[in-house]
């Protein structure tokens, strides 16, 4: 299996009246073909940065890709024009994110708004070129316009695309999608709004879902239901899935692959097996502590001390050392690298360095 | 210690403008008859999904919105609205928030935050009140200069200790806890757990905690009360609750938390369908049985009452013999 994404020495800055803040830090990721990885880290430590910047939705200014490329297939996604990114944003990468009613239209009816989605599909597939070729602009701006027509006049939409619509809406485990499709947003609970998110990226077919926070604002119940639906997806439909979440436990139920990030950069990396039944790194072994698991007086939680760093006075060394109860000289000094052990599991910490 | 029966709380829903529309009035039933009690110096928790009324049980407790029915009992005295002196009330009793930006004032230094109440609830001397802010802000982990920060300067789990050392300076023997950690990172969440243990066993605190999270119930309660639209289904010890589920509600809860375990992927397992009902129009019968995977007729025209099934366990299901 080849790798979809190569993300190599990206580093992302955020200008802010005090200097740039740099929020994710030279971080190397890979990411192959039918993999669902996971991206774990508490708020502040670049994770959301991470899959803004693959999906070219950085807000520029004030956020700077500094260096560093991403490899997506055979093209660098940082180097392309805000034009010739669009070919792939939404289309062959796609994205969910944490609130699904801001990221719908509240003015449209669910059904149209997945029926534009496919139309756009359908455009892409007919050759027409790219979405900066002219013509593609204006068929895209013509069918619209017609859709929009369409929907004014309440002539709905036209049968053969209702029908893919609601192919869709049967593939996110949705009920009734007769009745759903000709609901407004704010009319659906937010599993389900959540869902008619995820049936409108995998309309497109993308070869890469991201999915930031996906069910971080959704009740536990319905939490289990949308990703047991994505671990199913990645079967049925063949995308890779990047996740981006704050909790290790969410992560270790659906991920292929975890990837634990500090401070903007990867503290970790490791199959998801190794990473639980032996995370080396300390602070994942700190954030694994700190998942309250057993009864009350039978055990005990075992905090990480301290507060997370401010990303404008980090420290010099390592940026985990002033909270690591592991540390040593060297960590003050010097700055790890991400080294391999063993063969699926990387870390950043000078105590599985031989050199020291 | 505390005990309500049958406490109920209905939310009026504002009828249209529209005269000649005459509607029946209809209410949001938030809290639909809970009947539950806390001893001295054990965390019970509430957990349930959003909307089903853990936070307005916890805030009738609190004799912040009054209840439209049943009774409550603050340490053996029934509270009837009207008769009875709130600051007596509060001086035993305490709340922490969920989140700690909006429960300090912006503008407020910590040490007037948490002196504040002080002066209002227990009329004490300026200085007496200064020692008690210094006394609380060590006991929940921070030094005594930060009585002169501004809420602006604290990060948020700083914040969350000052909500505590607040609600801690006034040495009541019940915290109410609605969502103390929900904010917080994982890494700051343990922390704050942890503390309130601490403050539990030096002080021999009584807590009711307010939660979704199953885990963190799990690591800080002695009793659990599970709550679905309003009602309590299943009620009883920790490590019944948790162990040996009764209610199916319980168990598609318990069964869809993640447990950071790759080998034993429980969530991937779970059979629940649908999402939590409407508190307008709740099914008939027993509120969970369109959800529910062994519901019969019965379910959807009797309520089941709860029942004990071992001591102290009680559960609200007409088929309890099947989830055995």
């Amino acid at each position: 299996m080849g790798s979809l994404l190569n993300i190599q020495g990206l580093t992302v800055a955020y200008d802010s009246r005090s200097g740039p803040v740099t929020a994710v830090d030279h971080v190397n990721l890979e990411l192959k073909q039918d993999e669902f990885l996971a991206v774990v880290g508490e708020s502040g430590c670049g994770k959301s940065t991470l899959s803004l910047s693959v999906i070219g939705l950085l807000p520029k200014p004030p956020a700077k890709i500094v260096e560093g490329s991403i490899q997506y297939k055979d093209t660098d996604l940082v180097r392309l024009s805000g034009n010739k990114i669009r070919e792939y944003r939404g289309t062959e990468i796609a994205m969910i994110f944490q609130e699904p009613l801001t990221s719908l239209s509240p003015v449209y009816r669910v059904g149209d708004q997945i029926a534009e989605a496919i139309l756009v599909r359908e455009l892409r597939k007919d050759g027409k070129g790219g979405v900066e070729s002219e013509i593609m602009q204006r068929t895209y701006k013509r069918s619209a316009r017609q859709l929009r027509r369409m929907v004014r006049l309440r002539h709905g939409i036209p049968s053969d695309l209702r029908e893919e619509v609601i192919r869709y809406l049967r593939l996110v485990r949705i009920g009734d999608p007769e009745q759903v499709l000709n609901r407004y947003p704010f009319e659906l609970s937010g599993g389900m709004t959540q869902r008619v998110m995820i049936a409108m990226a995998l309309s497109q077919e993308p070869a890469l879902l991201l999915a930031d926070e996906p069910t971080t604002a959704l009740d536990v119940t319905t939490q289990a239901q949308v990703l047991k639906l994505m671990k199913e997806l990645i079967r049925k439909v063949r995308t890779s899935i990047l996740l981006v979440t704050h909790d290790l436990a969410v992560a270790s139920q659906v991920a292929d692959r975890v990837v634990v990030m500090y401070a903007g950069e990867i503290a970790e990396d490791a199959d998801v097996i190794s990473l639980f039944s032996h995370p080396l790194h300390p602070y994942t072994q700190g954030l694994l502590s700190c998942i309250p698991s057993g009864y009350k007086d039978e055990s005990e939680l075992k905090p990480i001390s301290g507060s997370l760093p401010d990303l404008r006075s980090l420290p010099v060394g390592c940026r985990y050392a002033p909270r690591c109860p592991r540390v040593m000289d060297v960590c003050n000094k010097q700055h790890p690298q991400l080294i391999q052990q063993g063969k699926t599991q990387k870390v950043s910490c000078f105590l599985y360095d031989q050199h020291n | 210690m505390l005990r309500t029966e049958n406490l109920t709380k209905y939310f009026p829903i504002r009828k249209g403008f529209n005269p000649f529309l005459r509607r029946e009035q209809r209410f949001v039933r938030a809290v639909d008859g809970v009947s539950i009690s806390v001893q001295k110096g054990k965390t019970a928790a509430i957990v349930g999904e959003s909307g089903c009324g853990k936070t307005t049980l916890a805030r009738t407790i609190g004799l912040m919105t009054k209840p439209t029915g049943g009774k409550l009992y603050f340490e053996e005295k029934e509270i009837v609205e009207g008769k009875i002196d709130r600051r007596l009330i509060y001086r035993n009793m305490q709340m922490v928030y969920q989140d700690p930006e909006s429960s300090l004032d912006p503008r407020m230094k910590i040490g007037r935050s948490i002196g504040e109440p002080l002066y209002g609830l227990m009329k004490w001397e300026k200085k007496v009140v200064n020692q008690a802010v210094t006394r609380s802000l060590e006991l929940v982990g921070l030094s005594a200069d930060f009585a002169e920060r501004l809420p602006r300067q604290l990060s948020g789990g700083q914040k969350q200790r000052v909500a505590i050392a607040r609600a801690i300076a006034i040495q009541p023997s019940l915290v109410i806890l609605d969502e103390p950690t929900s904010a917080l990172d994982a890494s700051v969440q343990a922390q704050i757990l942890k503390l309130l243990l601490d403050l539990q066993k030096e002080f021999n605190l009584t807590y009711i905690l307010i939660t979704h999270n199953i885990a963190v119930a799990k690591y800080m309660a002695d009793f659990v009360a599970v709550m679905y639209a309003g009602n309590l289904v299943e009620y009883g010890p920790c490590k019944t609750v948790i162990s040996k589920p009764r209610h199916p509600y319980t168990i598609a809860l318990i069964t869809s938390a993640p447990v950071p375990d790759p080998t034993t992927r429980n969530l991937l397992q779970t059979e629940i369908k649908g999402e939590v009902p409407s508190a307008i129009d709740p099914p008939s019968g027993c509120k969970f049985h369109p959800r529910c995977p062994f519901a019969e007729a019965i379910c959807t025209s009797t309520v089941p009452p709860l029942e004990e099934l071992s001591s102290g366990h009680l559960v609200a299901c007409h088929f309890v013999n099947k989830t055995a």
